[in-house]
């Protein structure tokens, strides 16, 4: 097989595990709240410019890896709170709220951090020789902190007190209120986890892409995609989809131009929404 | 006087008051806001195309503008092509968007709910992408430009769009008529067929609607209005781009829907409006007025859900005592339930 | 049996959710002319096989005979215009419009009516159907009345001059009375009998009294099948019946 193909791949990976990361925040928020959260994106693009503005500031990207998710899991409590509460009775119209918020994260980045895209450089230099190239050794890196991330996000669901209290309200919210959990807090924490996890993918990934405040409009559709492919609310299902998209994606590109394999996976997506509308999510836990 | 009576006097206020604009308002000095004008009417049947499906029949459409862009590259171009006059354009625009709008429904409205407004907007980012990047046809992010033919040709007299006050006026009837016709479809036994798919589309069906055509039919009605919008605003403009069919335009009619009152029928106008004025006035002083229009957005959701032509609607009420059981002002404008 | 004696006819219906048989083989040919009614505990298949009949989710296997065609798992509002009308357990309306509207909507679907440029005030037939549906089941005094404002006893009213509207041949009624008080109760179980003189009736209930009252015919189910069927005294004297009953006693 082609080497360039291979090298392809793997690129795809990294990006693979990064959306899986960024798109595991909206499908928790999803499978939680009912909230299509269209800002999603924007709070992407906020961990790429905390990111960029922590690490120079302080002079440490680790820093700035640390304290980037964080105040994410801040900012998604006070959004929750002050904008996600208020109109959770009106499932579909959070969409229309979140759209305000999308509007407003984005132009109060651009009002602060400017409208001018920046590099930043890689905490890791290097390049290591694969399949033919010289490739980035902090991509690698970038790709196992995902992963990590990604298992240290499932252990915790499944093994702490926290993550089965998520799991049950998910499951049945109002056994959950009848068992006593605090179905409010536990709400309001998912939407402040899922937010954190779309700040961490973008600290991880600014280093490698650039940092825009309009990168979140790019991501999100992405995001999208990996959750309805993978089945609205099945968390999983998520993490495979975003791969494997971002890999085919990685891999088409070397044959045909970006457009068209953005275009065939909007397609594939397509397919999927339609020939199992509510079968997507009917399967997983719900 | 009444209730009604208020809501005609409303209207006559509101129909002279847009007959005037041509000429009150440069007697003010404020030519410029002749072509506001008409751009907000443009861009209000956009936002009435989301209200059709979303206060009507219950659907949140997050696509419009795919079927926008169709109506702007029907126009553009087919003039350029066939050189093609007025009427024929617009209809040729009109009749782009609701092929496009037939083809996406069918496959569309069989979801309703969250995946509904997910499915629109793939498909408006679908075509979205492949117009951008067939920059041969569509000339991309930059568009492709053309000359608009006359309006009318009366033995010698050309009507041309080149006249502001023309342009106006043609805009303002031709988006008259289509309020017009909303009028007379959501008040008709199709409307009622409609709402009552909004209310509850499990018993629609029991009482013998085939709620998936009539859905399909409110969806290519709602593109042909997208449409007209769309080569309303390539005539106004003189062009079409690609740019236009990015799903930021159809989320920001869904904003104007919104805020101006969804399940109103000139709610889309008032929202539109609205924002519009607002960007206006505040977008010279305050670059980052979208801010305010992301604040103002969150805001009406939260506490005026039913939007600006609601909350007059409860006024009225109000003023004239005269309660009708229709208002809840605390009921959302738009119903969507969650499926069974 | 001929087809015109026979109200409806079920052969082989069977529907499976995951493991659980909810509807199992019911195999039964119900009268023309007679009050049908279907007992049995909560969780029997009743309600499923009232769904299955009008189409709204689709059966594993058998059949559906209803005028000498076979019905089953076609789209509901063909099933509808077919004859098939219904009511739901869970009380079901167009809750944002008025009394007046959800009839005159229900009656425009049965005429077939979908003009899209003339006012439906316009149709005077329609106004006067509609008016007469309203008052047959009791609504007058509702009629511009907001649908979702009504009393659940109302609502069930509305609900009956919904399915009314398409003049059907066979209603199925999902436990009509379910909510109602007693005065309520009385007037329409005299409706119901009132009816069922002029066509075919499958009354899903779980007050006895009612049952044993009015029915003509009683079809006993448990656990997705039939367990017994005959009139009145018959089902009363029953033993595999009683031991359903008591076996798992009535929680309402
Ligand atoms: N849509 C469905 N999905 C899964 N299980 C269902 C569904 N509808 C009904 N059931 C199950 O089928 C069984 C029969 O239900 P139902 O027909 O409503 O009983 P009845 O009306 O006799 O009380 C019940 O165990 C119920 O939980
Ligand atoms: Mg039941």
């Amino acid at each position: 097989m082609n080497e360039l193909v291979l090298a392809l791949a793997v690129n795809g990976l990294v990006w693979g595990l990064i959306v899986a990361l960024i798109a595991l925040g909206l499908s928790i928020i999803f499978g939680l709240l009912d909230v299509i959260n269209v800002a999603h994106g924007d709070f992407f693009m906020l961990g790429t410019v905390g990111g960029l503005v922590v690490a120079t500031s302080t002079g440490s990207f680790w820093i700035a890896l640390a304290i980037v998710p964080l105040i994410g899991l801040i900012l998604g409590a006070v959004i929750e709170r002050l904008v996600i509460r208020p109109t959770l009775r009106q499932a579909s119209l959070t969409i229309v709220t979140t759209f305000g918020l999308s509007m407003i994260i984005q132009e109060v980045v651009r009002a602060t951090y400017g409208a001018q895209p920046r590099r930043m450089a890689a905490p890791i230099d290097g390049t290591i020789p694969l399949f033919g190239i010289n490739y980035e050794i902090y991509r690698i890196a970038a790709a196992a902190f995902a992963a990590l991330f990604l298992i240290a996000f499932f252990l915790f669901l499944n093994r702490t007190k926290l993550g089965t209290w998520i799991r049950a309200v998910r499951h049945d919210p109002e056994t959950a209120t009848s068992l006593g959990i605090p179905v409010t807090l536990v709400t309001a924490f998912t939407f402040a986890l899922g937010t954190a996890m779309a700040l961490l993918g973008g600290v991880i990934a600014a280093p490698i892409t650039t940092v825009d405040f309009r990168s979140g409009v790019d991501i999100l559709p992405v995001c999208f995609m990996a959750v309805i492919i993978g089945g609205l609310g099945n968390l999983q299902g998520t993490v495979a989809a975003a791969i494997m998209l971002a890999v085919l994606e990685g891999v088409v590109t070397s044959f045909v131009d970006p457009t068209t394999a953005r275009i065939a996976s909007l397609v594939i997506m397509s397919v999927a929404l339609l020939v199992r509308p509510h079968g997507l999510f009917a399967g997983a836990t719900r | 006087m009444t209730v009604s009576h208020a809501r005609v006097l409303g209207l006559t206020v509101l129909v002279l008051a847009l007959i005037a604009v041509p000429y009150a308002l440069p007697a003010l000095g404020a030519n410029f806001w002749v072509n506001i004008i008409a751009e907000i009417l443009i861009w209000s049947l956009l936002a009435a195309s989301v209200n059709l499906l979303l206060g009507y029949l219950g659907l949140l459409s997050f696509g419009q503008s795919l079927y926008f862009g169709f109506g702007m590259y029907g126009v553009a171009l087919s003039i350029n092509a066939w050189d093609v006059g007025f009427w024929s354009a617009l209809a040729i625009g009109m009749a782009a968007a609701s092929v496009m709008a037939l083809i996406a429904g069918v496959l569309a409205v069989r979801l309703t709910w969250h995946y509904f407004a997910i499915i629109t907007v793939v498909f408006s980012l679908i075509f979205y992408f492949a117009a951008m990047s067939m920059k041969w046809l569509t000339g991309g992010d930059d568009g492709v430009s053309f000359t608009p033919p006359p309006v009318m040709n009366l033995g010698g007299y050309k009507l041309l769009l080149t006249d502001p006050t023309a342009q106006y006026y043609v805009i303002l009837g031709i988006v008259a008529g289509c309020f017009a016709l909303m009028a007379l479809i959501v008040n008709s036994p199709l409307g009622l067929s409609f709402k009552a798919i909004r209310e509850n589309d499990r018993r629609a069906a029991l009482i013998g609607i085939n709620v998936y055509r009539t859905r399909l039919i409110a969806f290519v009605l709602a593109g042909a209005l997208a449409g007209v919008s769309g080569a309303l605003f390539a005539f106004f403009g003189r062009y079409a781009s690609a740019s236009y069919m990015f799903y930021h335009v159809s989320g920001e009619a869904v904003v104007w829907a919104i805020v101006g009152g969804a399940s109103s029928l000139l709610g889309p106008l008032f929202g539109a409006g609205a924002l519009i004025i607002f960007r206006e006035l505040v977008s010279n002083a305050w670059e980052h007025y979208l801010i305010a229009v992301g604040v103002i957005t969150i805001l009406v959701v939260m506490f005026a859900p039913r939007g600006i032509a609601g909350s007059w609607n409860d006024l009225l009420h109000k003023a004239f005592m005269r309660r009708s059981q229709g208002a809840d002002p605390n009921k959302p404008a738009a119903v969507i339930e969650e499926p069974r | 049996m001929t087809a015109s004696g026979t109200a409806l006819s079920l052969s082989g219906l069977t529907k499976r959710f995951g493991g659980l048989v909810a509807v199992d083989d019911v195999t039964i040919d119900l009268e023309s002319r007679k009050l049908n009614a279907i007992i049995g505990p909560n969780g029997a298949g009743k309600t499923t096989l009232f769904n299955l009949i009008t189409g709204e989710i689709a059966a594993d296997s058998g059949r559906v005979t209803f005028q000498g065609r076979d019905i089953v798992n076609r789209k509901p509002h063909e099933i509808v215009r077919s004859g098939i009308s219904r009511t739901l357990q869970i009380k079901s309306v167009f809750g944002g419009l008025t009394v007046g509207d959800n009839v005159r909507a229900a009656v425009l679907a049965h005429e077939r009516i979908m003009t899209p440029f003339r006012p439906v005030s316009s149709y005077r037939a329609v106004a006067a159907r509609s008016n007469d549906l309203i008052e047959e089941v009791g609504l007058s005094d509702h009629r511009g009345a907001l649908a979702s404002s009504l009393s659940y006893g109302d609502v069930a009213l509305l609900e009956m001059a919904l399915a009314l509207a398409a003049q059907p041949k066979l209603l199925l009624l999902d436990e009509p009375v379910c909510g109602m008080g007693p005065q309520e109760t009385e007037r329409t179980v005299a409706m119901i009998t009132g009816i069922s003189r002029h066509t075919d009736v499958i009354l899903i209930e779980h007050d006895m009294e009612v049952v044993f009252d009015i029915a003509d015919f009683i079809m006993v189910m448990a656990q997705g099948g039939i367990l017994a069927t005959g009139t009145a005294a018959e089902i009363a004297s029953d033993a595999k019946v009683q031991e359903a009953y008591l076996g798992s006693p009535e929680d309402d």
